[in-house]
């Protein structure tokens, strides 16, 4: 099962891509693949002008280096996202210790890269992410958000709106709550999920689906050691329903 | 050196606790010789109880002191070391930063050229790119290793007598090249007619390293002064960069191992935390003195090199430095010092 506007690869060719990387000889490398795929590429060296050029300029997708002068990939990924919740972000980054995966991923980058990648796997998660970020601003386009009791999920913002608590979602946890949700009152495979909201093979790491999904009810259900919203359905996956 | 030095807070340890132990034996001592006084004797003699009331004051006083002293010695090297620790955690980060950006870079262009079509102006580019990047690599590889060579102080080196100026301008010439640097960004000033004792290698990998610092801090293009003069004992080397600048702060911070300035101001990340350490630890075998002045945010630094001339200056420490090399020299035989510390 394929979520529903997959147009070919040759929508993507001329989607804009912001470069920011301060190694010049690596982002040559970067940016003469990715011109070749297609994308038009612009190229920042520093957090500074990274900022500059995502102010000035229109783009669909952020590869961001996480070790840059100026400005580090972290808070230029904090300031992008208070302007843009929605666009994707790739870190590509030297640092291997796990806090800064976790760090990077919770201020809301959509993927982590280490460095030394490689190219084919790097170009396919670039492709995945556009896929991801077309199929949510489609869905998005025809319910922008969506009440549960008396709380409001408001997909374009990202965020969660409890009375007069808000919180911001990140893009896959949105991205999780719309998949679920256009599927309301039907069994999602965690393999359905991580092959179409993560865009990986479905039989690696089912638990981070379990996870993620404790993370959502954390946030969304009043009460998260009984779920009335995502509902685990044994041995098949998850549920959402509107808690009747 | 290292083992040296613990093996010195391992005797302070040991003192200290055969000090209070000491302590403790002094005042049981008193306790018992006041209160049960020698059988026989009907009381106390006087004396004695006087005797042994100064003895356990005086005594237990100093020891006391000592027990102190000594804590508080171990507890001033603990602290060090964890300081060392955390920052080694840090020199870590960096060089794993350092290791992986080229090695990232040359295995995307070899994966680039392993599955496009590229065309041949296109691939000698990326060929060029790739030694590049391997020769940063190799840089920094073995920079990393003769830190070791470096610490073992003079043994390393391969001193000999020079003619101060055309040596320094012929370095700083081959580190501006290095760093492709125009002469007008380096222009040299003054005159060092004086002689001096130096290893050549060491002095590049000095002056290397402070050329990279004016590279990486300055916001614009680089722009660094160099002057020589000498004094009556010294030979004085400045370099005057317009860079961001150093703070008070961290002047007095910058030539320790792994240190590394955080401002937010500043252009670059790259780096070690161990340039300006090599720089110091080579100047100070040589006799030296290195140090650095900055008028503030944005207004540059100096860095000031003192180097005694030979003959004047530090005649005994500089004599040695010679003997030490010559005695190398012959021990190895006709193979000349090339073996010594080499240049970036």
């Amino acid at each position: 099962m394929r979520r529903a506007p997959r147009k070919g690869e040759t929508v993507f060719k001329g989607s804009k891509i912001l470069l920011v990387e301060d190694e010049e000889s690596l982002a040559v490398g970067l940016e003469y693949n990715l011109t070749r795929e297609g994308y038009r590429v612009t190229r920042a060296s520093d957090g500074k002008e990274a900022l500059e050029c995502f102010r000035s300029l229109e783009f669909d997708l952020i590869v961001l280096d996480i070790m840059l002068p100026y400005l580090n990939g972290f808070k230029v990924a904090e300031k992008i996202r208070e302007r843009s919740p929605q666009i994707p972000i790739l870190m590509l980054t030297a640092r291997t210790a796990a806090k800064d995966r976790v760090k990077g991923l919770e201020i809301g980058a959509d993927d982590y890269m280490v460095k030394p990648f490689h190219l084919r796997e790097l170009l396919v998660r670039v492709r995945g992410m556009l896929r991801r970020k077309e199929w949510y601003r489609s869905s998005v386009g025809s319910a922008p958000s969506v009440r549960l009791g008396r709380n409001e999920i408001h997909f374009e913002e990202m965020t969660f709106r409890s009375g007069e608590r808000m919180i911001r979602l990140t893009p896959h946890e949105a991205m999780v709550l719309k998949y679920l949700i256009d599927r309301r009152d039907k069994v999602v495979s965690r393999k359905e999920l991580l092959e179409n909201v993560w865009q990986i093979p479905g039989h690696v790491e089912t638990r981070t689906v379990d996870n993620f999904i404790l993370r959502l009810r954390k946030i969304i259900e009043p009460d998260p050691a009984n779920p009335i919203f995502i509902k685990s359905i044994r041995s098949a996956g998850y549920m959402f329903t509107t808690g009747k | 050196m290292r083992k040296h030095q613990s093996l010195q807070y391992i005797l302070i340890f040991i003192l200290a606790q055969i000090a209070w132990l000491s302590l403790l034996g002094l005042w049981i001592y008193r306790y018992f010789s006041i209160n049960y006084p020698e059988a026989g004797s009907a009381q106390p003699h006087p004396m004695i109880s006087e005797r042994a009331n100064v003895v356990a004051l005086v005594g237990g006083l100093i020891l006391l002191v000592a027990v102190s002293v000594g804590m508080s010695l171990l507890f001033a090297w603990l602290n060090s070391q964890l300081k060392i620790t955390q920052l080694y955690d840090n020199f870590i980060a960096n060089v794993t930063h350092e290791l992986k950006s080229p090695l990232a870079s040359i295995q995307l262009y070899l994966e680039t050229l392993n599955e496009r079509r590229v065309p041949r102006q296109k691939q000698e580019e990326f060929v060029r790119r790739m030694m590049m990047d391997s020769a940063r690599l190799n840089t920094l590889i073995n920079s990393i290793l003769e830190i070791a060579g470096l610490e073992q102080k003079s043994a390393a080196y391969c001193f000999e007598v020079h003619t101060a100026e055309p040596l320094l301008r012929s370095l700083v010439e081959e580190g501006a090249e290095q760093f492709k640097l125009p002469p007008e960004r380096v222009r040299i000033v003054g005159s060092a007619p004086c002689r001096c004792v130096a290893d050549r290698d060491a002095l590049r990998i000095v002056i290397n390293n402070i050329i990279d610092n004016a590279v990486k801090y300055s916001t614009g293009k680089p722009d660094i002064l160099v002057h020589f003069k000498c004094s009556y004992k010294n030979l004085v080397i400045e370099f005057r960069d317009r860079g961001v600048g150093i703070s008070a702060k961290e002047q007095k911070r910058v030539f320790e191992k792994f240190h590394r300035v955080h401002d937010s101001n500043a252009p670059s990340v790259k780096g070690t935390g161990l340039g300006l350490y090599w720089v110091r630890e080579i100047i100070k075998t040589h006799g030296g003195r290195v140090s650095v002045s900055s008028e503030g945010k944005n207004q540059g630094s100096v860095f000031r090199i003192e180097l005694p001339i030979y003959n004047t200056a530090k005649k005994r420490y500089v004599n040695r430095l010679l003997k030490v090399t010559q005695r190398r020299r012959r021990e190895t035989g006709s193979e000349e010092g090339g073996n010594g510390v080499q240049g970036q």
